[in-house]
């Protein structure tokens, strides 16, 4: 199964020209060494700050662009991981083991992905392989394995 | 430059059960393939309802479970690609011209700037930025920076 692994933003992520804690750079390093390892991680990538970022408000057919900065940093994503594991109690105890920043609270939400499959109630047997073929192409796609 | 283009969800898409409406799905697919030959499509998918999620609270040194589902569905990720474009213009143009995934009503779809290794360079080092690169490119399928 596939999950995508959320780390919420916080204050101290947002600030302009944020870079994270070399300490704790070096931290997530090592467990994401060990999530390497054990062939679990798919992919994964940090965010800027949401001041580099922008909104796009979609209602009916109107597109309303809104500039970042976005206020409500806990409501923002920081970064991500695409993860391959065995069911969501196998994310949650990797998660656990997540370093986290010291002396602030922080957030992981954890979300399971839908395999082009799960369509089958809706979509044809040929619509759905058409889908897989399609993201076969991309240029790095994670698959369920 | 690489954006993440994260996708809001909606009470409707956080229904128990709820898949998305077929001819959407075929829609979003169009767009998509648009995207592949454009060559600005790096990946995308889709997720399910927080009903199949879990949140991991972190403070001071434990650690808390919360089951899904939750409530503020404008606050949770539908979906999200990853979009390979020379400006954040560029990705908003690219953005504005998707389908509407919820055409009954009103949605937002966030564009962020994802990091790029060599961005750490203030702070790490020539060789752990391409320790950190090299990492990355044995992921099974990593998206990088063309």
């Amino acid at each position: 199964m596939r999950f995508m692994v959320i780390v919420k933003s916080s204050p101290e992520n947002e600030k302009e020209g944020f870079r994270p804690d070399p300490q704790l750079l070096a931290e997530m390093g090592k467990f994401n060494e060990e999530l390497i390892k054990a062939g679990v991680v798919l992919a994964m990538d940090g965010l800027h700050p949401s001041r580099k970022g922008a909104r796009v408000k979609f209602s009916g057919t109107h597109r309303t662009v809104i500039d970042g900065p976005f206020t409500e940093a806990k409501e923002l994503i920081a970064g991500f991981w695409l993860w391959q594991v065995k069911s969501l109690e196998e994310a949650i105890e990797w998660v656990k083991r997540c370093p986290h920043p010291h002396g602030s609270d922080s957030e992981i939400e954890i979300r399971q992905v839908f395999e082009m499959e799960d369509f089958a109630p809706v979509l044809s047997e040929e619509q759905i392989q058409h889908k897989v073929a399609k993201r076969a192409e991309l240029p790095l796609q994670t698959a369920n394995k | 430059m690489r954006f993440m283009v994260i996708v809001k969800s909606t009470p409707e898409i956080e229904k128990e059960c709820a898949l998305p409406d077929p001819e959407l799905l075929l829609e979003m697919g169009k767009y998509n393939e648009e995207l592949m030959k454009a060559g600005v499509l790096l990946a995308c998918d889709g997720l399910q309802p927080s009903s199949k999620g879990a949140r991991v609270k972190f403070s001071g040194g434990s650690s808390t479970v919360i089951d899904g589902p939750f409530t503020e569905a404008k606050e949770l990720i539908a979906g999200f690609s990853i979009l390979q474009a020379k400006s954040l213009e560029e990705a908003i143009e690219w953005v504005k011209r998707s389908p509407n995934c919820n055409p009954g009503v009103d949605s937002e779809v966030e564009i962020r700037q994802v990091f790029e290794m060599e961005e750490f360079a203030p702070i790490l080092t020539e060789e752990q930025i391409q320790h950190k690169v090299a990492k990355r490119a044995e992921l099974p399928l990593q998206t990088a920076n063309k």
